[in-house]
């Protein structure tokens, strides 16, 4: 099965997104910044889907995203920003990234699910 | 360096953020009462207050003020006019730790409210980016609740506390510090009901 990586550095929101995506029937891993999301990603071929927090300490999620498609070179991978920050530079700056979507917090389950499955399919 | 308007405006937008995240569930009751005039001598705004419920945007009673004792969290929105600082002090007795932390096992309750209000936080910097494009926002960090009143010493063009009650029984202090860099002058629209929050946008 795909994996779905939800990257953030709040446990909260990382129990609380992978969670609700594992009573679903999605197989997630998690990571607790950009640069732990990376080595994740690395070391697991079958993610799929990267959902992932902006703001993080080590590494933040825009540069991450960055990397996986320069240093990893990793273009097949779908990445979804979850954030507080909605300013149309930072999603500029997503979108030049190769990032496929943004979603401002508070994560609503419900409304993303089935966009979340075809992702990571 | 800030108008009074705009000072009204960063009020109000508080209080809308407030109202719209730090309650748990829909319909918790969310009053929101100033408890001490900020630096400029602004109006005490405790009068004329009424009750409200999470997401109605009313404002409403009284809360307990707290002394400065254990931990804050605090965010930070920044941009070339202004540093805004958001100081939450929550209570760690039971009835606190009840309402946030409930049967979340997995999660300290440190990590609970860092989250809550990273999301009050980052409601309003959503607002405050309609009227200034460039800001950016921290991730939530606590300090000893003993740097607030230290807060003074940057010389903060506004400076406001307020008693947060949720509930029957939980009571937080939020404490807003804006440092401004510039002239500031805008008023906000809080009325408009935007909730594009949790909604997927596809690039």
């Amino acid at each position: 099965m795909a994996k779905i990586l939800v990257v953030d550095d709040s446990s909260t929101v990382r129990d609380e997104v992978a969670g609700f995506l594992r009573k679903n029937g999605l197989d997630v891993d998690t990571a607790v910044d950009g640069k732990d999301g990376l080595a994740k990603l690395k070391a697991s071929p079958g993610i799929k889907l990267v959902v992932s927090d902006v703001n993080m300490p080590n590494m933040d999620g825009l540069t991450m995203a960055e990397k996986i498609r320069g240093e990893l070179a990793n273009s097949a991978v779908n990445i979804i920003m979850l954030t507080t920050e909605s300013s149309p530079a930072m999603k500029e700056r997503g979108k030049a990234a190769g990032v496929k979507g943004w979603i401002v917090k508070p994560f609503k389950g419900d409304a993303v699910l089935e966009t979340f499955r075809k992702l990571s399919s | 360096m800030i108008s009074s308007q705009a000072k009204d405006s960063i009020e109000r937008i508080f209080y809308k953020a407030a109202q719209a995240r730090l309650p748990m569930a829909p319909g918790d009751v969310c009053g929101i009462v100033a408890i001490k005039p900020n630096s400029a001598g602004a109006k005490d705004r405790t009068e004329g207050l009424t009750e409200g419920r999470a997401g109605d945007g009313g404002a409403s009673r009284a809360g307990k003020p707290q002394t400065h004792t254990g931990q804050v969290v605090v965010l930070t929105i920044s941009g070339i006019l202004f540093r805004l600082m958001l100081l939450l002090h929550f209570n760690e007795d039971d009835s606190t730790r009840d309402y946030f932390v409930k049967d979340d096992a997995q999660s300290t309750f440190e990590e609970i409210v860092a989250e809550i209000s990273n999301l009050c936080c980052g409601a309003m910097n959503q607002e405050l980016l309609r009227y200034f494009p460039d800001l950016g926002m921290s991730t939530p960090y606590m300090l000893s609740a003993q740097c607030v009143p230290h807060l003074e010493d940057l010389k903060p063009s506004y400076l406001s506390s307020y008693a947060i009650q949720l509930g029957d029984s939980v009571h937080i202090v939020a404490t807003l510090c804006v440092c401004a860099d510039g002239p500031i002058d805008f008023v906000a629209d809080v009325t408009a009901v935007e909730e594009s929050s949790g909604e997927l946008e596809l690039f």
